[in-house]
């Protein structure tokens, strides 16, 4: 059966970017948000096994989505993808939960390797 | 009249390459103060010379700095940072306190090469197109009047920086002249074709 995946990111062309990194042969449904509440509402309705989320993004941004991924939706598998890569930042992408963190702009060899490493493919 | 308007594609393009850029400038100041920053997300909005001015209008609780630079886009990029929260920056960056008027210009030529510099920098580098900056000089209402601008439009691209615990912000906009937007767009849809 297809995973559910939902790319969260208020960037269309990053949106665009991680959909295309996605591996062809990976059997997954894909489903999009533009904001942190969004990325929430996706978790909740089950489109969201996996998340590739941003940090910085309107109404809620990337870390209040961890926090209540974390606190709610522990088995969601989240996978950060952004361009805030201060050390604070990726310290607490990883005290939240995250399972990896990526930096933007995103290549797709990367994620396959992360993909890979992290037993998702 | 020079189609100066970008589409949303190029607007969204653009915001993106600002939201890595701004990553970069402020993964170079956190590490030197050892302190997290919060990114705001980029806006973009056409402006007139008198916009500019505007944003340049003296506030007492604002530092103001200028850099201009120059190749395949132009432009200026203006620094406004906050007083508020200055002095728990200068005790970071390893300053001596009190800070005397010629360390406070020094901090804030500082903060301003570190945060405009990797945000223009970012910019140019995902676009592709070369530019170079000026040294930054501090604007005070004491040495300059209103600058002189001959440009009919300007596009702003405009980042904020926070630290929440000491109250510091510190604003970067960047401003294209007219010419440079042109390239701009050309740059923005080779990227996205």
């Amino acid at each position: 059966m297809a995973i559910p995946v939902t790319i969260a990111d208020d960037s269309a062309l990053s949106r665009k970017n991680v959909r295309r990194a996605i591996p062809e042969d990976w059997d997954v449904t894909i489903s999009e948000a533009t904001n942190g509440q969004e990325a929430i509402d996706a978790v909740e309705a089950g489109l969201a096994d996996i998340l590739f989320l941003d940090l910085t993004m309107p109404v809620l941004d990337g870390f209040d989505v961890l926090r209540h991924v974390k606190d709610n939706h522990q088995k969601t598998v989240v996978i950060v993808i952004s361009a805030d890569i201060q050390p604070k930042s990726v310290d607490l992408v990883n005290s939240l939960g995250a399972f990896r963190f990526l930096q933007k702009p995103l290549k797709a060899e990367e994620l396959k390797v992360t993909l890979h490493e992290v037993g998702l493919i | 009249m020079k189609n100066i308007l970008l589409t949303e594609d190029q607007r969204d393009a653009l915001q993106e390459m600002m939201n890595i850029s701004m990553g970069q400038a402020a993964k170079s100041l956190a590490q030197l103060i050892d302190v997290q920053i919060i990114l705001s997300i980029p806006t973009i909005n056409e402006a007139s010379p008198d916009d500019l001015i505007e944003i340049l209008n003296h506030s007492d609780d604002t530092w103001y700095a200028r850099q201009s630079f120059l190749g395949q886009i132009k432009g200026e990029v203006l620094s406004l940072i906050s007083k508020e929260g200055c002095d728990a920056m200068a005790e970071l960056m390893d300053y001596d306190k009190p800070l005397c008027d010629a360390q406070t210009q020094e901090l804030i030529l500082e903060l301003t090469n570190i945060l405009s510099g990797a945000c223009l920098s970012g910019l140019s580098n995902q676009l592709e197109l070369k530019s170079n900056l000026n040294m930054p000089t501090l604007l005070t209402p004491s040495t300059n009047g209103k600058p002189n601008y001959n440009w009919a439009t300007v596009l702003l691209v405009e980042v904020c920086f926070s630290i929440e615990s000491f109250s510091f912000n510190a604003r970067v906009v960047i401003c294209l002249e007219e010419n440079s937007i042109v390239s701009l767009k050309t740059s923005l849809d080779a990227l996205l074709s």
